[in-house]
């Protein structure tokens, strides 16, 4: 409150609603981030220089080992400026797409403690002060290609060509590293271990990535991105070094290491290991996987297990480096030795990186000798094929950014299996599974080229007569052109006459490079005529809002009216953008805006059970016409409903009213819903009282609650769905309400649940903005239908998300956006070849919200095998994972709970089996052997087992919640709300080094813990901070201007105060809701009472009540695996 | 051959009563002998100079509970009086104490058959509001803007003239229905219903929130919440909810006005080729049970505007389909009406609704089809509402008709009152068959309850939800065939009491005590004497509508002449078989003329007319006084001449002369008729020259005189002017007798005369043959 508010009118009470969210917007400020680096930068302000200011702080090995210069100069004059115009030219219609990124509109800059000179800046991002009038555009922040109509190529200003980067890139910056690393000195100490070798070489980078994300449209001009791939490759040099050991522990597989390994000492596992040559040299290379060796941990010495260090996590981790070290020789010798061991055979010799966890005692494994969690914040650049093979994809939630040169960015689709098995027989073998998740319209990075839209005109894309694929790079032109063979089913079309090319010596058609229907994995081609059942239709919103007593009391509807009025002015402008708003509680009230009248009237339906439109028009009225009345109306809501009696509430009703209202458009029906249904069609019942009461009586099946309780919303839903009608329900509620049965509607019809429990009005009310702005303005489409073709051989079996089934065949979304990802399972009809790879096509027919129909199409090209070793190195642990835990919660409606954890326990020790039975020929009982790509698998399924949705003691609303959430969920959002990230947040300020804006992240485990720490904790959906019981008072008045822990309520919000600390914290949560394209509950937890329980049962990696500790399972684990094994 | 009625003053004086037989035929055989039924018309609430208002309790008999009136014979020593009626004999309470011989209370005054209680009003005491009454105002949007626009103006008008404490509610109604919350202040709000489905009188309390018993449980879902608190609706009578609809006028005038000015036509789609989806019978119903959330015993009008036929949900009459039209009589009399039984079943059940909750529906039609009178007709009917039918809003048949009810006081106030109830008490002899007029039997049985029905009977007694000064109703009697004896003696009197309750448009609760008294006939010549032609024509015709109504297939026309000849073959002079001897006594000598036209009139010839017209014919005649229902049988023609006195001329083609304006009044239309000199004169602006006064002075007379006519009667009669051998003389040459035709035109023709071309016989011809099947030996 202390901190100088902008220009707002100190007016309005702090807590008063309005102002809460101003207040938190203003916190949410995301741009303040920068504004470090922008005081650091100093006048120089250049991008480079205020990266380079971290830098500075370990100059001796940077100054000295390398002349670093020259990129900083090329980057200050070249990239930049030719951006800015670039950027501009993004359409305005860009909208805003990260919801933190929405937020600052509200001048946030005033807040800041002035740097005089760059206050006039405002927002602009570490860029020059004169580009900060780039801003305006700049907010749009990640063009969607939804929306751009106009495509900007970022790229296409940028003169480098991906050929160009390697040279450019890894001259500078490995041999730099290659000079840091022997120094584990400087790089260790501050900083916990995994991150710190990270740290030095990934703080200048990762420090970078944000300022981009924030900055939205800022091109990270590609030369910037260059230091970060080599980040990862600043890391090979490290593991050749005899620290190696330490390494694999702390860095994912997928950078750093491996790439090194297999350079130097291995040859390439089969044709995707070809390319490798370049790799060291590509920044994309860095990903490649197949290190082959496998890292094997042995039992560690007893003892040191436990060592008291260990109550410290920051001393402790110090020393896993030596500890591991001592159990082993260099990982080169490890590797050599697996190379003679585990895979003698041929040419493929070492694609299975493997780790083997080691146990001598099989109740008790160290626990630093499993692989504990870390990520990197490092910026990858990644390539999707190289040398004419598919490129593995880098880690889901890892930054990364992704040059199409013909196969789709993993954004859009990825497979689990990143190589195909041939038969069913290998894959059932391996006891993985073959799966797609696919998410048509993800974000892409900002820096990404945008995808190229085409338009064939009336005739419509080239397709297979076929099986109806589309064109795409794989498709192979022969006779001159004239006739051309589909990658998806081997038909061969004749060539329409006017899209006949001749072919070049290649075999390629000439005009392949020029067509981006030929040379890119993901296009967008215009719908003709022939694609459309009706016109386009319009982007229609409808806000249907709670008015029950209950709600208003609570100031659900007062929290819910102002969202609304704040997402007005971001919905698209125009006059194809049509509103109408309702509210209900036993009756539904519809309001006519019809600009003529004075003000708005409200047609109240009071038939709950019957209900009907009131009007068949003035109720949804084009925006355009009627934002005064809106606003008047949504201002006078609450008040007009102050007296109300009524405590019934008839969603069901509501909702369907409404929907008859835009039955004939379709449309987006946003409900704001605060209790229980009680009235009309679809009433529900508090049956999770009957549930209780029947477990104590005996009766059982709880998880029957997580059923929808009858038809009759399913039946709702469905009709919604036929008309093109999407629910998006915000529960704003105290009490349960039966999410089981709500999330129903949402769930078919493309929409998804927002859960606010137990809603306050004060803390809530940002989140619930930020997240209505999120999605109405995230790029999003309207009467979508998605079809996945594969290869023969392979078909889609099931798809799986929030969507509508009309046919077994499409996934049909009334409306879909970036959030929604589908999980496709798919299955063998037949062996495939290995020569000839396997393909896979996602085509989604959708409508923008500007009324273009086009037609979205992502192909992915992959190799078969027949070697399950080869299985074994591609898997994609992520997308793996992410396929485990949806089939989990799509099985906890009609499974106790126990079938579930068993389930997805035995997954991992399948897998695990198969891999240590048939590729690793010996080993050790004592080693728990396992592909280097899946070495989280037991920690993940561990989490799993633990996370709230399979907790049987979860409130029943939570956990259909949670199961909602991960239905559309994702692969970059499953591992955090499985695995949350947690940071600490008291000694920011201590961190003056770190450069990167989130610090190091802790692993979930109570021995990291201090009792003088403040920690944050985030999966995505909550973020928590948990106080220690002797935090110092100072750190407390810094970040939330208290003196003691009591002074906190629960209903907390947090202020930005002025001092480092709360800066740095809100410039944290900013990062890390613009990461998660998420607001984030804040809850505070204090040490000993229950909010403090709730952050510990995150501590996934204690034991607890819900299950074992982390070494205790990988423990469980192996002896399974071993007992399958005997 | 003058107008009668215009000699007799008065005829029903305070009493307000007239009968078809003065002097009763003393057995059933007699009575059945006389041909015209034995009924009485009256004028329940019928104003009167002499009418004394009594601010006290009425006393009643102990065992019959006939009011004290004028024909009790009265002991004054020992403070007795005996009925006569039942006899019986009854003390007068203390405060009667100090009466005698030459003090006498006002209901004892011979010349006071009439008296009115006013009766102290319990409610009224307490809260004057609730008393007050309602007008419940529905609109019909379906209609070109135009005609909205009158409709509204016209509804704002009337509302200007409501009494302050009027409670007044709004309903606008199209494709679905709209209750207005006029009590909403934040802005307007209107609950929606649809037009499709049924709704019962719960289901539109509950969904508006107005059920009484709270009906809306409390949630499932709140218990937690909940707690101890109050039940949301408890404590919140249906009074206090009913102020959210209903407002006193002061109060929600101008919520209304701007409510009717951002009201709009029905939005709805229309298909090409259909008719405008209206759901009347689905809104009346809500209003129905909007009303009943209403204090009960409070007077309400429900006051429709329709704009056209109902087609959407319950109560529809015809089809969407444009090319389907709206029912005719032929549809009706081939059964070939699908909508037609259900509808008037449907308006039916709204009918007792209302009349249980003792609320009026008033229908004012205005469209150029049909828009379903004759299926509302019973609950118009059952109800004792109005009803106006009109070709357009804009017309003065409607604005002006629409005016009038909210008149108050004065001359032109129809003095509408509400919830009457008429108890008719008689001697023993006498038994009573039921009424035909605007009420609803209720049922009450009794002694004097006759086995045969007609109209609303089995009772004696009868709710009036609403009725007005001119209210006329019509009760039929019988005689008991049994008590011949002792034709000389005390009971050589008949008495009738009638007692009308009601709740007068101020609200004061009044009981109108009205006993008569009349002479069983001591023979044939007594008969004669006490024939009233006028009632009896009266009664014939409403006989004959309600039997043309009631029996399937009955021939009306025959009826009437069979009766006509059984009339005349009984009280006529004759010799048998010769029809140039018969004479007609002259309290007879109009009756044939009356049944001659009446064959002609709109009652009986319907197929000149829709059913909506017939049905709205009908309700005028069963509703209106003898004296006006005289002119819808038989109309007036009064002619303006320069060579005479304007005076009452034959209603006869002859009577049209082309230096005369003819002024016909048939009730429905007044036409002024211009010969054709006249118009040729007035065409040429004659009137407007000096010396042309007279002139000017002969067009202006009809014009006044017609004003005069106007004035004083609702519904508002459409003025036609027209000239002779114009398209709208139809009007007039339609009522005349067609003594001159194009068969007999040669002999006929004289000078500016006229003749009408139709097949009809003549008035000449029918007396003919009236004459010669009279006098044939039966």
């Amino acid at each position: 409150m202390a901190t100088p508010r902008g220009p707002r009118p100190g007016a309005f009470p702090p807590n008063h609603n309005p102002n809460a969210l101003a207040n938190n917007l203003q916190n949410l400020q995301i741009n303040q981030s920068n504004r470090q680096e922008l005081s650091s930068a100093g006048s120089d302000g250049s991008p480079w220089t205020s990266n380079t200011s971290p830098f500075g702080q370990q100059p001796p090995p940077f100054a000295a080992g390398q002349p670093l210069p020259p990129p900083p100069g090329g980057f200050q004059t070249g990239p930049t400026p030719p951006a800015a115009p670039g950027q501009s030219t993004l359409p305005p219609d860009a909208m805003p797409t990260r919801p933190a990124g929405l937020t600052p509109q509200p001048l946030p800059f005033a807040s800041r403690p002035p740097p005089p000179g760059v206050l006039p800046m405002g927002s602009a991002p570490p860029v020059a002060p004169g580009q900060s009038t780039l801003r305006p555009d700049v907010m749009p922040a990640r063009p969607t290609d939804a929306t751009l109509a106009s495509q900007h190529l970022p790229f296409a200003s940028r003169p480098p060509p991906p050929g160009v980067f390697p040279s450019s890139v890894g001259g500078p910056a490995a041999p730099p590293y290659s000079g840091t690393a022997p120094r584990p000195g400087p790089l260790g100490l501050p900083t916990p271990p995994q991150m710190s070798s990270n740290g030095p070489a990934g703080n200048g980078p990762p420090a970078f990535a944000p300022g981009m994300m924030q900055s939205g449209s800022r091109p990270p001009p590609p030369m910037s991105n260059l230091p970060r791939p080599s980040v990862g490759q600043v890391q090979p040099p490290t593991m050749l070094s005899s620290q190696a050991p330490s390494q694999p522990l702390q860095t994912r597989p997928g950078f750093g290491g491996p790439p090194t390994f297999v350079s130097s000492s291995v040859g390439q596992p089969g044709p995707p290991f070809s390319t490798f040559p370049r790799g060291p040299m590509l920044p994309g290379s860095s990903n490649m996987p197949p290190p082959p060796g496998s890292l094997t941990f042995s039992p560690p010495v007893q003892g040191t297990v436990q060592s008291p260090g260990h109550r410290h996590g920051m001393e402790s981790w110090p020393q896993q480096p030596p500890q591991v070290g001592l159990s082993h020789p260099t990982p080169g010798a490890m590797q050599q030795q697996h190379q003679m061991f585990g895979m003698p055979p041929g040419p493929p010799p070492f694609p299975n990186q493997s780790m083997a966890l080691g146990q001598t005692d099989l109740s008790q494994v160290d626990i630093n000798h499993i692989p504990p969690y870390s990520s990197s914040s490092a910026v990858i650049l990644h390539e999707t094929r190289m040398d004419n093979h598919a490129n593995p994809p880098p880690p889901a939630t890892s930054t990364y950014i992704v040059k199409d040169n013909g196969n789709c960015s993993p954004r859009y689709m990825r497979c689990t299996l990143n190589q195909v098995p041939c038969t069913v027989d290998l894959l059932s073998t391996s006891a993985m599974q073959l799966t797609l998740l696919v998410q048509p319209l993800a974000l892409p990075h900002p820096s990404e080229e945008p995808i190229h839209v085409v338009d064939f005109g009336e005739s419509g894309p080239v397709r297979c007569s076929r099986c109806k694929g589309y064109i795409n790079p794989f498709m192979k032109f022969i006779d001159q052109g004239k006739r051309f063979i589909c990658n998806l089913c081997g038909f061969t079309d004749e060539t329409p006459h006017e899209y006949q090319c001749n072919l070049g010596p290649d075999g390629r058609r000439r005009d392949a490079d020029e067509r981006p229907e030929l040379c890119q994995g993901t296009v967008e081609f215009i719908a003709p005529k022939e694609y459309m059942v009706r016109d386009p239709m319009p982007a229609v919103f409808f806000f249907l809002v709670d008015v029950s007593m209950h709600a208003i009391q609570t100031g659900a509807t007062a929290a819910a009216c102002s969202a609304i009025s704040q997402v007005i002015p971001h919905l698209p402008e125009g006059p194809r953008t049509m509103v109408a708003i309702a509210t209900f509680d036993s009756t539904v009230h519809f309001y006519k805006l019809k600009c003529a009248q004075q003000q708005p009237s409200i047609l109240v339906v009071p038939d709950v059970q019957d209900v009907y439109t009131p009007l068949t028009s003035d109720i949804v009225v084009q925006l355009a016409e009627c934002r005064q009345h809106l606003e008047m109306l949504l201002d006078s809501i609450p008040g007009m409903f102050q007296n109300h009696r009524t405590t019934d509430s008839a969603f069901g009703a509501a909702a369907k009213a409404a929907f008859l209202a835009i039955k004939s458009t379709g449309g987006k029906l946003l409900v704001f819903q605060s209790i229980l249904p009680s009235i009309g069609i679809g009433s529900l019942s508090a049956r999770e009282a009957e549930g209780r009461s029947n477990i104590s009586t005996g009766e059982k099946e709880p998880h029957k609650l997580l059923q929808p309780v009858d038809k009759t919303l399913q039946t709702m839903a469905t009709e919604f769905a036929e008309y093109q009608v999407c629910v998006d329900l915000f529960i704003t509620t105290q009490t349960y309400v039966d999410v089981a049965s709500l999330s129903v509607v949402p769930r078919t019809t493309g929409g998804q649940v927002y859960y606010y429990h137990p809603f306050s009005a004060l803390s809530d009310l940002a989140k619930l903005s930020n997240d209505l702005r999120w999605n109405v303005t995230r790029p999003q489409g309207f009467e979508a239908v998605m079809r996945v073709r594969c290869s023969e051989g392979i078909q889609v079996q099931e798809y799986s998300g929030n969507f509508y089934k009309r046919n077994r065949a499409d996934a049909d979304f009334p409306a879909i956006d970036c959030d929604k990802a589908i999980m496709v399972s798919l299955k063998h009809t037949d062996k495939l070849q290995q020569e000839s790879g396997c393909s896979f096509q996602c085509a989604l027919l959708y409508t923008t919200i500007y009324g273009q129909r086009r037609i979205r199409v992502s192909t992915l090209y992959l190799l078969c095998t027949n070697n399950l070793t080869s299985l074994f190195v591609a898997p994609d642990l992520d997308t793996l994972f992410s396929c485990i835990l949806k089939q989990a919660a799509n099985e906890m409606t009609s499974a106790p709970l126990s079938r579930v954890k068993d389930k997805a326990t035995n997954v991992c020790i399948n897998i695990l089996h198969s891999y240590s039975k048939f590729c690793v020929t010996k080993s050790s009982s004592a080693l728990l052997m396992m592909p280097e790509a899946l070495k989280f698998l037991p920690l993940y399924t561990l989490a799993l087992l633990k996370s709230h949705g399979l907790s049987s003691d979860g409130r029943i609303d939570e956990r259909s919640f949670w199961l909602n959430y991960v239905s559309p969920l994702p692969t970059p959002s499953v591992i955090p709300l499985i695995y949350p990230r947690m940071i600490a947040i008291h000694d920011l300020d201590e961190k003056e080094s770190e450069d990167s804006i989130i610090p190091a992240i802790i692993p979930l485990s109570n021995m990291h813990i201090s009792d003088e720490g403040i920690y944050l904790l985030e999966n995505g959906i909550d973020c928590l901070v948990y106080v220690g019981a002797s935090v110092q008072q100072n750190v407390l008045t810094q970040l939330f201007g208290i003196s003691s822990v009591e002074e906190i309520s629960n209903q907390f919000t947090l202020q930005q105060y002025d001092n480092l600390l709360s800066k740095k914290l809100n410039d944290i949560l900013n990062e890390i809701r613009r990461e998660r394209c998420s607001y984030l509950r804040l809850k505070f937890c204090k040490k000993g009472d229950s909010s403090g329980m709730m952050f510990l049962s995150n501590m996934v990696e204690d034991r607890m009540p819900s299950g074992a500790a982390y070494s205790d399972f990988v423990a469980h684990i192996h002896s399974q695996v071993q007992k399958k094994k005997a | 051959m003058a107008a009668p009625e215009l000699a007799q003053t008065d005829p029903e004086g305070i009493e307000g009563v007239r009968m078809t037989w003065m002097n009763w035929p003393r057995s059933k055989v007699e009575a059945s002998k006389c041909v015209i039924p034995i009924a009485t018309s009256i004028q329940p609430i019928r104003p009167h100079v002499d009418l004394q208002i009594l601010p006290y309790a009425p006393l009643r008999c102990k065992t019959c509970s006939v009011v004290l009136n004028p024909f009790c014979r009265v002991d004054f020593t020992a403070l007795i009086w005996i009925c006569p009626f039942c006899l019986q004999r009854n003390h007068f309470p203390p405060h009667y104490n100090s009466i005698s011989q030459t003090n006498l209370p006002a209901e004892l005054y011979p010349n006071f058959p009439s008296v009115e209680y006013s009766i102290p009003n319990y409610q009224n005491s307490q809260n004057f509001n609730q008393s007050s009454p309602i007008y419940l105002f529905i609109l019909d949007t379906c209609m070109i803007e135009e005609e909205l626009e009158f409709a509204k103006s016209s509804l704002k008008r009337a509302i200007g003239m409501l009494p302050e404490n009027a409670m007044v509610g709004f309903i606008s109604y199209g494709t679905q229905v709209q209750v207005h919350e006029l009590g909403f202040s934040e802005m307007s709000k209107v609950y929606v219903f649809r037009g499709t489905k049924e709704i019962s009188k719960d289901q539109v309390l509950e969904q508006l929130g107005l059920s009484v018993s709270g009906s809306r449980r409390p949630g499932p879902g709140m218990h937690k919440s909940g707690g101890g608190g109050p039940s949301p609706v408890a404590g919140a009578g249906p009074h206090t909810a009913i102020n959210r609809f209903l407002l006193p006028a002061s109060e929600c005038e101008y919520t209304l006005n701007s409510l009717l000015d951002e009201l709009s036509t029905d939005q709805w789609p229309i298909a090409p080729g259909n008719r405008a989806l209206r759901c009347t019978g689905v809104a009346l119903s809500v209003g129905t049970g909007l009303l009943s959330a209403s204090t009960a015993g409070t007077g309400a009008r429900m006051i429709a505007l329709v704009g056209g036929p109902c087609t959407e949900g319950p109560g529809s009459i015809v089809s969407k389909d444009l090319s389907d039209p709206v029912r005719s009589h032929k549809d009706l009399d081939k059964d070939a009406a699908p909508f037609f039984k259900k509808a008037v079943h449907f308006y039916d059940e709204i009918g007792k609704q209302l009349v249980n909750q003792g609320h009026v529906l008033d229908v004012f039609a205005s469209a150029l089809d049909q828009v379903g009178i004759a299926e509302m007709k019973v609950a118009i009917e059952k109800t004792g509402g109005l009803v106006v039918l009109s070709e357009s809003f804009g017309h003065s048949v409607f604005k002006d008709s629409f005016k009038r009810i909210f008149e108050v006081g004065g001359e032109q106030s129809l003095g509408l009152a509400f919830n009457g109830t008429l108890e008719i008490n008689c001697s023993k002899d006498i038994k009573v068959q039921g009424i035909v007029g605007p009420c609803t039997s209720l049922e009450k049985k009794g002694p004097s309850v006759a086995s045969t029905v007609i109209g609303q009977g089995n009772t004696t007694a009868w709710k009036m939800c609403g009725l007005d000064k001119s209210t006329c109703l019509t009760v039929f009697f019988d005689v008991s065939s049994s008590e011949k004896s002792d034709p000389a003696g005390p009971t050589s009197q008949l008495y009738i009491q009638y007692l009308t309750s009601y709740q007068s448009s101020d609200g004061q609760m009044r009981l109108r005590v009205t006993t008569v008294t009349r002479r069983w006939a001591a023979g044939s010549e007594d008969l004669v004497q006490g024939f009233d032609q006028e009632v009896a024509a009266v009664v014939m015709a409403r006989l004959a509508s309600y039997k043309m109504e009631m029996e399937e297939g009955f021939d009306a026309t025959r009826w009437l002449d069979r009766n006509l000849i059984r009339l005349c073959s009984k009280f006529g002079e004759y010799r048998k078989d010769d029809p140039a001897s018969f004479t007609l006594n002259s309290f007879f000598s109009l009756f044939p003329q009356f049944m001659f036209n009446l064959r002609r009139s709109q009652f009986v010839q319907v197929f000149n007319n829709s059913p909506d017209e017939t049905a709205y014919f009908r309700i005028l005649l069963n509703r209106e006084t003898i004296s006006n229902a005289v002119v819808m049988i038989q109309p007036s023609l009064i002619s303006y001449g320069f060579d005479s006195l304007p005076g009452p001329a034959l209603l006869d083609v002859q009577s049209i002369a082309a230096e005369r304006i003819l002024l016909l009044d048939s009730y429905f239309s007044v036409v002024i008729f211009h010969g054709m000199t006249i118009a040729q004169w007035r065409n040429m602006g004659y009137q407007n020259q000096p010396e042309n006064q007279g002139f000017a002075m002969l067009l202006q007379a009809p014009q006044e005189d017609s004003q005069l006519i106007i004035r004083d009667r609702f519904p508002v009669p459409r003025l036609v002017v027209c000239d002779q051998h114009g398209s709208q003389a139809r009007f007039l040459l339609a009522k005349l007798n067609p003594s001159a035709t194009y068969s007999n035109a040669q002999d006929m023709m004289h000078p500016g005369s006229d003749v009408i071309f139709t097949d009809d016989v003549s008035l000449q011809v029918f007396l003919e043959h009236l004459q010669r099947l009279a006098v044939q030996a039966s």
